[in-house]
């Protein structure tokens, strides 16, 4: 699933995508064609006012006259607020459809993107990429799209109705564009690199500001009040000077470009005095000329802010795409062998792994735990226990060796029937918004008898009892009000729920009182009674009944065995327990 | 309290407001300048001998009213929109530093994201209000009362009153629309908000979602939302886009009145050609501060209403202050510490957190700490550092009262380790140091190395450089854990309290930086709280918190003797076999 177009620029991608719509948008353009031209058909009509009328005095009758011309010029503006309206609308369908269906794509695409890349890519970030970025691009496909159409247009009707009303004339209005280009093009590239200044800016104090509000309990204990202080204000005033240079930018572009329309009718007048004069022409075309090089320079100006638009898109699209790219890496969940039950007997043969190149968190791993069995892993932190658990559920590729389910490799399975075989319990658990019954069935179809008996067997019924809506009751802020116990019995409803053949728990090291801790262990010997279960234990208390234990250290395993046998080795297994 | 900040800076920057109305009206009247020229240069090139040099000068008036625009536009922009700015990053200061000074009770009552939403939603929509609000404004009364005075004087009055006949119904529409249009956008704001949510959950929940393959589910229930803030949006521009089109018509009826009925004037003679032309331009004129009444309006409803969001939080006082005025002297305090029937409930609560505690920690000595979740150990933590106030004469150091130290005093001589472990995005370096940088290297080096911390810094490739990054990610729970336990060792404070800091790490480890706290705490208190009886090892003595009340006192042995609470911990924690590897180890 290559898409060629992957180095392409993000502009040209993004109109891409707009291809299915093109018959709406050739509507749309039809429709500002039709308007464009009765924007430009009105200084016309005034021309023929102005020239046959009042300063002629041609008799008036039928269709050339005063009242005629009136109604016609009221036609005009009539019809093309009708027709624009109409434009709008298709053009905001056309843009939501194609906006709609990227938040679509940049959601599902990051649901299966892998937590390799995950990690890379901070959680703020994804977020930022599926909300704001998205939305930054609706401008750019509701206004910009069309409206570049219209100027361009607009641009070349004027062009085309000077030139035959008088070349001339259209020559002397002409001469100021290429100054007007210049100025242009030298302060877009200011504003360009103030933007960026701009936006790197307030990303920091953003930033800032969260972290120190978050941490405000430390700020203020560790007496920081002043120090912080004093870097925000420094953020702040650097903010202040690069916005005050993007006012002064903004303020000079758009005037100058004012008076040099001042100057186009200025140098009409100059030069057209002497043809009035000598009867080549006519009042109201001179004066039809003023108007047309007002209006000509409204699409430049539009055109000039468009840009800025277009600029901020492009951005955005950039960092959208940045997340698309990463195409080839993301997780399979199509091919593979299909196992609807897997058995649970695992083995690790000369497993290698690092999350970073040689850094290897993983050396020459090998274990096997049969089916049904408890198996235990003790270590320090950071001798590997917790990756274990991400390689097991396939979270990352191991880079040598192989694991095996049942016998077969690990990456011949299909990733979402292994999956759905293990049920993995971190230390701090994650719970939804949503009623606890939600958080246990996931949405699944899972009849209410089940999840009930998943509460009694979890030991989670017995605070789940005391709420005024029992399992309906919903989860407040990400189940802040339970404790960090009760999080984790309901973990474990959630996973007896499922009913996978591999459970694997990560022990919560976090604040448990003793009471709670019971009900855990009370649990965790009913979910590990009829499937296999891999317990990282970050207690020794807790791991003595396991089949296995197996210590490790700095990425090795280094003792192996069941409680008794390890102690007998007066290894550091026995060590540890000593202390 | 929010009426003095905005006053305080008018106060101090009225003057920039003063300017920029001057300027602002000066660009006005100079814009008005150019359709007059115009309709005059007309005029005279309409005449059977045309006066050139009439001519050139009415042409040099307009380029020199083009300048004037351009310079004084330059300069009101500077003063008004540079003022909102201004006014931005004043008001950014300011709430920096009022959330400075809020209490930990503020926080526990309000996310992260919602105060975040202060410093960048509203403080920009107050912003918007002072800045293109208010030019907006001035300039559309400016352009609109010139205009039109211009066209009655020297125009016709008769002209001026049909052709801006119209108006009225431009303003009535705008208002209704516009009101619509704002509910309806209010409604495409809040989808967007509901669509954030749902993808912050999601990501956050990615682990468990993958793990129950929750993959497909996930976007179908996303699809909803995602089409539900589509058609909110096309809902929003079905009526947001009739609007500039109505304004146009109404606008058309004008132009065509003065078409008509102007023409009319001029074959009477009553008004030259030159007067119809200007005319045209004058309607033009007004034609584009009309159009913006919508945004105008917006504008200040956004800015009224995120301003008194902004006052709401100004408003809330400070609820721990120093009640004595800072001296600035900053005595190192003995360390010790006495509670007399200290008795504390949080605000709004009924229950007491603690009740009738008493304490007597002598210099020097280590007081153990223990109990189950909810049994006030945090709370005594929370009070001795005054995290929340406490009733005169319950809580005091070396004999004075804590209300009667500084607060920057007070703290100062607390090393505090808290339970959670929260790291700043910044180098290992300033997290152990915390941005003070009276403390060599050589002092850094220590103290992480008493928290068993240095080895593995050592191991990272930049070292004391390495950047911790989204609340410290690349960091397993027990290394931040040891930095936090080094930044308190650091200061060498006369009191130490370690609120259950030792969680995370496994009990090897544990055991090493109990080991080497003993040796720094050597004639400096300490406050060990835990929920492992392992981490009290080192207590000369131990209470025991149930429901704020200390149920049981002495030292280990002594508790483990008497059938309380402790012992019950005791054994839930340790088996019959590890209590005989501890005594193994005693004897």
């Amino acid at each position: 699933m290559k898409h060629p177009e992957q180095k392409q620029h993000s502009l040209l991608r993004l109109l891409k995508m707009s291809r299915p719509y093109w018959k709406v948008i050739l509507g749309c353009v039809v429709c500002v064609i039709a308007v464009n031209g009765a924007e430009l058909y009105k200084p016309l009509v005034m021309q023929k006012v102005i020239d046959d009328f009042l300063v002629a005095d041609k008799p008036q009758h039928g269709f050339s006259s005063i009242p005629a011309m009136g109604a016609l010029y009221m036609l005009l503006i009539a019809g093309s607020s009708v027709l624009s309206a109409v434009q709008i609308n298709s053009m905001t369908w056309v843009g939501q459809k194609i906006i709609t269906d990227l938040r679509r794509t940049v959601f599902s695409h990051i649901q299966r993107m892998p937590l390799s890349l995950l990690d890379k890519y901070s959680s703020g970030r994804l977020i930022t990429r599926a909300t704001n970025d998205v939305e930054e691009l609706s401008e750019m496909f509701t206004d910009v799209l069309i409206d570049l159409f219209k100027d361009v247009f607009l641009l070349i009707g004027i062009v085309v109705i000077m030139v035959r009303l008088d070349w001339q004339l259209s020559l002397i209005g002409f001469a100021v564009l290429p100054f007007i280009f210049l100025i242009t093009n030298f302060m877009k590239r200011k504003m360009k690199a103030n933007f960026v200044v701009i936006k790197r800016l307030t990303g920091r104090i953003n930033g800032f500001f969260a972290e120190n509000i978050s941490g405000m309990k430390l700020v203020q204990i560790f007496n920081m009040q002043r120090e912080k202080e004093g870097e925000f204000q420094e953020l702040n005033d650097e903010y202040y000077r690069a916005s005050l240079t993007r006012l002064m930018l903004h303020s000079i572009l758009r005037p100058a470009i004012e008076i040099f329309n001042s100057l186009a009718i200025a140098l009409l007048v100059w030069y057209g005095m002497g043809r009035i004069m000598n009867h080549t022409l006519d009042i109201g075309v001179l004066y039809a000329f003023t108007n047309y090089i007002k209006q000509f320079f409204d699409p430049i100006n539009d055109l000039a802010e468009k840009y800025n638009i277009i600029q901020s898109a492009v951005v955005s699209a950039d960092r959208i795409f940045e997340i698309l790219n990463e195409e080839d890496s993301l997780e399979d969940y199509d091919s593979g062998m299909h196992l609807e039950r897997l058995q649970g007997e695992i083995e690790f043969r000369h497993v290698w792994f690092a999350y970073e190149k040689e850094d290897w968190v993983l050396k020459d791993v090998s274990f096997r735990i049969q089916k049904g069995q408890t198996a235990a892993f003790v270590g320090a932190t950071g001798a590997g226990k917790t990756t274990i658990i991400n390689l097991i559920s396939r979270f990352y590729q191991v880079q040598k060796g192989e694991i095996r389910i049942d016998g077969v490799n690990i990456n011949d399975i299909n990733l979402k029937d292994l999956r759905r075989n293990i049920s993995v319990v971190l230390q701090d658990v994650f719970l939804f918004s949503g009623s606890i019954r939600d958080n246990i069935t996931l949405s699944n179809d899972i009849s209410d008898e089940t999840v009930a008996e998943a509460l009694e067997l979890s030991c989670a019924d017995a605070f789940i009892d005391e709420l005024p809506h029992k399992m309906d009751e919903m989860v407040m802020e990400r189940g802040s009000t339970f404790s960090a116990g009760q999080r984790q019995l309901l973990a474990f409803a959630r996973t007896i729920a499922h009913n996978p053949a591999i459970f694997v728990l990560d022990e919560a090291t976090a604040n448990i009182d003793t009471k709670t801790e019971k009900l855990i262990q009370k649990s965790i010997e009913n979910i590990s009674r009829d499937r296999t279960t891999l317990i990282i234990a970050h207690r020794l208390s807790t791991i003595r009944n396991a089949d296995m234990i197996f210590l490790m250290r700095k990425g090795r395993i280094v003792e192996s065995g069941n409680h008794e046998s390890l102690m007998e080795l007066g290894g550091y297994y026995a060590q540890l327990n000593a202390v | 309290m929010k009426n003095r900040i905005v006053s305080e800076f008018l106060r101090k920057y009225w003057t920039n407001y003063l300017w920029g109305t001057v300027f602002l009206l000066l660009c006005v009247s100079m814009e008005a300048l150019s359709p007059r020229y115009l309709g005059i240069i007309i005029d005279l090139l309409k005449a059977p001998v045309v006066d050139t040099h009439q001519v050139m000068r009415y042409v040099g008036r307009i380029l020199l009213a083009a300048l004037g625009v351009f310079a004084t536009r330059f300069i009101w922009r500077y003063f008004i929109m540079g003022n909102a700015r201004n006014m931005e990053c004043f008001l950014r200061m300011k709430l920096f530093r009022h959330l400075q000074q809020m209490s930990v009770d503020f926080y526990n009552n309000r996310k992260t994201g919602d105060l975040m939403a202060y410093a960048i939603n509203d403080i920009g929509a107050v912003r918007q209000s002072f800045g293109p609000g208010v030019s907006l404004i001035l300039n559309g009364l400016g352009m609109g009362l010139i205009s039109v005075f211009s066209m009655a004087k020297s125009v016709n009055t008769r002209l001026t009153l049909f052709a801006l006949l119209p108006i009225p119904f431009v303003v009535f529409i705008i208002v209704r629309l516009g009101g619509t249009i704002q509910k309806r956008f209010r409604t495409v704001q809040k989808n967007f908000a509901t669509i954030s949510d749902r993808i912050q959950e999601n990501i956050s929940g990615i682990r468990v979602i993958k793990t129950y393959v929750q993959e497909e589910d996930e976007v179908g229930r996303f699809d909803v939302l995602n089409d539900r803030m589509k058609q909110s949006n096309i809902n929003m521009v079905r009526v947001s886009s009739i609007l500039t089109p109505l304004i146009q018509i109404f606008f058309g009826i004008s132009f065509t009145i003065n078409l008509i009925y102007g023409s009319s004037l001029v074959r009477a003679h009553e008004i030259s050609l030159g007067d119809f032309v200007a005319f045209n331009g004058y309607l033009a004129m007004i034609m584009r501060p009309v159009i913006s009444i919508g945004r105008i309006i917006n504008i200040f409803q956004r800015g009224m209403a995120s301003y008194k969001r902004l006052g709401e939080i100004f408003e809330v006082e400070p609820g721990i202050r120093d009640e004595i005025p800072p001296s600035g002297s900053m005595e190192r305090l003995e360390g010790n510490l006495s509670i007399r029937d200290l008795s504390f409930r949080y605000p709004g609560q009924e229950e007491y957190a603690l009740k009738d505690i008493n304490i007597n920690l002598k210099k020097g000595r280590i007081l153990g700490v223990i109990g189950r979740t909810g049994s006030g150990k945090t709370t005594l933590v929370n009070l001795l550092l005054r995290l929340y106030n406490v009733e005169p004469g319950k809580i005091l150091l070396d004999g004075k009262d804590i209300n009667e130290y500084s607060l920057e005093e007070l703290r100062e001589n607390i090393g505090y380790v808290p339970q959670d472990n929260f790291l700043f995005s910044d180098s290992i370096y300033e997290n152990v140091r915390y941005f003070n940088d009276r403390y060599s290297d050589d002092e850094i080096k220590s103290a992480v190395q008493s928290s068993m911390i240095y080895q593995d810094i050592m191991e990272f490739p930049d070292q004391f450089e390495t950047q911790i990054g989204e609340r410290g990610a690349n960091l397993s729970g027990g290394q931040k854990q040891r930095i936090s336990i080094a930044r308190a060792i650091i200061r060498h404070p006369p009191i130490y309290i370690l609120d259950d800091a030792l969680s995370a790490v496994d009990t090897r480890t544990e055991g090493a930086i109990l080991k080497n706290l003993k040796r720094e705490m050597e004639g400096h208190t300490g406050i060990v709280i835990a929920h492992r009886i392992s981490a009290l090892r080192k207590a000369d003595e131990i209470i025991v918190l149930d429901h704020g009340r200390i149920v049981e006192q002495g030292t280990h042995d002594e508790l483990i003797d008497q059938e309380g609470l402790y012992r019950e911990l005791y054994q839930e924690q340790y088996g019959q076999e590890q209590r005989e590897n501890m005594e193994n180890e005693a004897s």
